[in-house]
């Protein structure tokens, strides 16, 4: 028995293989320090690779995928690796799963969901003062869907709830941690003292509105490149 | 009777932003007693046809009213030391921060589309399988421009003759029915046929109850390109 595993350890599998491995077997996704563990485990109990060198391994593998032309790639969210396949391929997924066209979240959830994701910890007060509108309907529907959960009460007058968004919100979003959130503009950007751009905000104005404003039937007389 | 909820769809500063948008109006500069009229023809549409969540709007309303009644009176003496502050600054404030995270959620949604196209294995799959994502509302304007087009098609109503208050003589589900009669036969109609001649209660109650049938994909509505009127397509076939 304990031959077998010197034995492996004189040929030593390169750390992507084994990465490549564990995600194309696991069932459920797999997070940076458990394969750090199980490489050392199986290789060399005293020198752990370190999770930087997993990072590169993973790397290394989804290049070497791109390259071969592979359907698959291996994708960290929400902390968990898994191997997941690329987009090009999605309408050939779609058919055989005879899966649903992915349903939207409404407008009203995306904003809440925005506001909370960028502002956590936040109260129910804070997110309603943005929108202008009471969201307890959105933040419960949310709640509902596991995107957000209650992480404590505010230390101020009424201690309200704090929400927070959960791993499944990164898991459904595509994201590794909140770091990657798409860059939320700050309003100075969009006024910057003197050379505020005003049809660049009537524009953003739009868009905002109307993601999907149908070309031509836009009131504004300059519909413009969008950048 | 069956309420709409506004909520469902877009709230008072989308209005505002939609007025502003519409006029092409400088945002530093919101002629506030023109939008603040054009803003109070909205939500009195909306209680003329009991929406629910209107009090939302009402609150702006005030608000605006009350930065118009501002900007009516004589301005104190200019301070040499503090600059004037413009009544209008508190809600040009709130549109911007709006404005911001309106955009951050586009940004969101645009995550969410790509990370959908990805397909795991097991347990690692994507969570939308199970069925956590939200019905969309498939209206393709909006529900602004569907309200403009109900204003215009009761003003060409014609008026009721008597002002004896009737018990409710039609009920959503009932104009439900008569909507899917009507479109049994064709792909779409345009909600002027479906009201044609009709009195003020059956196109509010067909207004609601197309809402209603839009909420549960039934089916879609788009506007026509003047923007006075809409249309109503079937989902399926």
């Amino acid at each position: 028995m304990n031959n077998v595993k010197q034995e492996d350890a004189v040929k030593p599998v390169p750390l992507n293989m084994v990465l490549e491995a564990l995600t194309f077997a696991a069932e459920t996704p797999v997070s940076v320090e458990q394969i750090c563990k199980i490489y050392a485990e199986v290789v060399d109990q005293d020198s752990p690779p370190s999770e930087q060198a997993v990072e590169e391994a993973l790397e290394l593998l989804n290049e070497s995928f791109e390259k071969e032309g592979r359907a698959v790639r291996i994708q960290n969210w929400a902390g968990g690796l898994r191997m997941a396949t690329t987009a090009s391929v999605a309408p050939f997924l779609e058919t055989f799963f005879r899966r649903e066209r992915a349903r939207h979240l409404t407008k009203p959830l995306m904003e809440t969901l925005a506001i909370l994701a960028y502002k956590q910890p936040v109260t129910r007060v804070e997110i309603d003062a943005i929108r202008g509108v009471d969201s307890g309907y959105a933040i419960r529907k949310l709640l509902s869907l596991d995107l957000i959960l209650i992480v404590g009460r505010a230390d101020v007058v009424g201690r309200p709830i704090l929400y927070a968004t959960t791993d499944r919100f990164l898991d459904e979003f595509g994201l590794r941690d909140l770091a990657e959130l798409p860059n939320l503009r700050q309003t100075e950007e969009l006024l910057g003292d003197g050379t505020f751009d005003q049809q660049r905000l009537r524009r953003l104005i739009s868009k905002g509105l109307d993601p999907e404003e149908p070309d031509g039937a836009s009131s504004s007389s300059d519909t413009s490149s969008t950048n | 009777m069956y309420r709409v909820q506004l909520q469902d769809f877009e709230g008072p500063l989308d209005l505002l932003l939609l007025l502003i948008n519409r006029r092409e109006i400088d945002i530093f500069d919101i002629p506030i007693a023109q939008i603040t009229n054009e803003y109070l023809s909205y939500v009195g549409l909306m209680k003329s046809i009991n929406l629910d969540g209107v009090g939302d709007y009402i609150y702006f309303a005030a608000l605006l009213l009350s930065i118009k009644a501002r900007m009516l009176l004589p301005q104190p003496e200019p301070d040499a030391e503090e600059d004037q502050i413009d009544p209008r600054q508190q809600i040009v404030e709130q549109l911007l921060e709006y404005i911001r995270y309106k955009e951050a959620a586009g940004h969101l949604d645009e995550k969410r589309e790509q990370r959908i196209k990805l397909y795991t294995r097991g347990k690692a799959s994507t969570p939308d399988e199970a069925e956590t994502s939200e019905k969309q509302v498939l209206v393709k304007r909006t529900i602004f421009d569907l309200m403009n087009a109900l204003h215009q098609v009761l003003e060409d109503a014609p008026d009721e003759e008597s002002i004896t208050i009737l018990p409710q003589q039609y009920s959503v589900e009932d104009q439900s029915e008569h909507v899917r009669k009507m479109m049994f036969m064709q792909k779409q109609v345009s909600f002027r046929d479906l009201v044609r001649g009709k009195t003020r209660g059956f196109i509010v109650a067909t207004f609601l109850a197309v809402l209603e049938m839009a909420f549960a994909q039934e089916i879609f509505v788009s506007t026509t390109y003047d923007g006075n009127g809409f249309i109503i397509n079937r989902t399926s076939g």
